[in-house]
């Protein structure tokens, strides 16, 4: 099984599921694999299920979850946050809250 | 360099035509040989040769060179190729390859080299695209060009320059990654209006051999109207879409992150082409240089040794007829 992180929620996929084209976010992607459970966080993407219970998932970066470093994580959250008080024009507040999402997803992955 | 050595060898020979004494060159034969060779008359000048050796033995340690900076750029950029082909494959399975497909606007994208000296890369997709254009234009469809990198703008904007809809080059400067492609795919979705987009790239297929390629990215509305049509997109129906409003928008997000995942594909593969078309072509003219050096050595002893020998004869015939 693996499970998903969609927008509109997560999302797990078992062999014979329904097909279905996903969008993802920022998030925790776990493959189950019997009781082996490998974790990685994925930028953003597309995830297509077929109906011959293929399921393909596409991100731009995916990270294994361990080697991503906390201290890191709480410095670049801070960081958007602030930038995110402080932003003036439209287009700095959208990036500003990117980095916001990203991070706090980020955080929740590590700590959940 | 040859117009210098015309010159000198006038030079020698002037003091001989315009000698007011005919004797001087019958006497010459018993003269020392200093003076035989500074007058030149019997030796061919092997100075030419000996330049044309050189010059020939510079070009083939540059050829040399190119070819190892090539293999190594290539076993790089071989392995992030290879990798990158995993990011379009899930589309083709999902929405297939329709490369047949039937649209009023046809943009093809054409991806080549910004340097030379790398085979005939550059060339066949250039042909690729021109035939693309020539299949796809009509009197209710038209058809643009893209164009990425310097050589395929330099043979197309010759002959289609009304076409050309965007030029973009120095892709490589950079380190090539998804961050970069995908900016210059924004750059091509905000700037052109397209139905289909027809991506020309040579395929990696090992160092001396690459395909020409086009990958097909439809228009969100193309799409739905195939998907509705049947066909080979036809199953798309089937399947449910999540997230987003509405499935247009889904849909819409779907083509851009396609395309941007076949591009990045595309421009690696064509890289890693480049390097390799580049890399099988400095070797083979390094092995052409060292041909021409071995033929232009043989000549050039050979040269020596007859002048060698003749020098011989005549010390040797002077000397029985003084004993005679």
């Amino acid at each position: 099984m693996v499970i998903v992180p969609a927008t509109t929620g997560q999302m797990g996929i078992l062999p014979g599921h329904v097909p279905t084209i996903a969008e993802l976010k920022p998030g925790l992607l776990s493959v189950h694999e019997g009781n082996d459970v490998k974790k990685y966080f994925i930028s953003s993407g597309f995830a297509f299920v077929h109906s011959n219970s293929y399921a393909d998932i596409l991100a731009v970066e995916a990270v294994p979850l361990d080697r991503i470093d906390p201290a890191q994580v709480q410095k670049g959250l801070s960081e958007f946050t602030q930038k995110l008080n402080s932003a003036s024009s439209d287009l700095d507040k959208a990036e500003a809250q990117i980095g916001v999402d990203v991070h706090s997803a980020l955080n929740s992955a590590l700590t959940g | 360099m040859a117009m210098a050595a015309l010159r000198r060898e006038g030079r020698r020979f002037a003091p001989l035509v315009s000698s007011p004494n005919p004797i001087n060159a019958i006497r010459s034969t018993l003269a020392p040989a200093e003076e035989q060779m500074g007058l030149g008359v019997r030796s061919i000048s092997t100075q030419v040769v000996r330049n044309r050796m050189k010059s020939v033995r510079n070009i083939q340690k540059i050829t040399k060179a190119m070819k190892m900076v090539a293999a190594s750029k290539l076993r790089a950029i071989q392995v992030r190729a290879e990798n990158s082909r995993g990011l379009w494959q899930p589309f083709t399975a999902l929405l297939g390859d329709t490369p047949s497909v039937n649209v009023k606007k046809n943009v093809i994208v054409t991806i080549s080299s910004d340097k030379g000296l790398c085979g005939g890369i550059n060339s066949t997709s250039v042909k690729i695209s021109r035939a693309l254009h020539k299949i796809n234009s009509g009197p209710d469809t038209e058809c643009k060009y893209v164009i990425l990198g310097e050589k395929g703008k330099a043979q197309l904007i010759r002959d289609s320059k009304k076409d050309i809809e965007l030029i973009m080059t120095e892709l490589q400067k950079n380190f090539l990654n998804y961050t970069q492609v995908s900016v210059l795919a924004d750059d091509i979705l905000k700037n052109v209006e397209f139905d289909a987009l027809r991506i020309v790239f040579n395929k990696f297929q090992s160092v001396v051999s690459f395909l020409p390629t086009t990958a097909t990215v439809l228009s969100p509305e193309i799409v739905e109207r195939e998907s509705e049509a049947g066909g080979k997109i036809g199953d798309l129906d089937s399947y449910e879409i999540e997230g987003g409003e509405t499935k247009s928008e889904v849909l819409q997000n779907l083509a851009e992150f396609q395309f941007s995942c076949v591009m990045f594909n595309a421009v690696l593969e064509n890289a890693c082409s480049e390097q390799g078309a580049r890399m099988s072509a400095m070797d083979s003219s390094s092995r052409n240089a060292g041909d021409m050096l071995d033929r232009l050595t043989l000549t050039y002893n050979r040269t020596r040794q007859a002048s060698i020998t003749t020098e011989l004869i005549e010390i040797i015939s002077g000397a029985s007829a003084l004993e005679g």
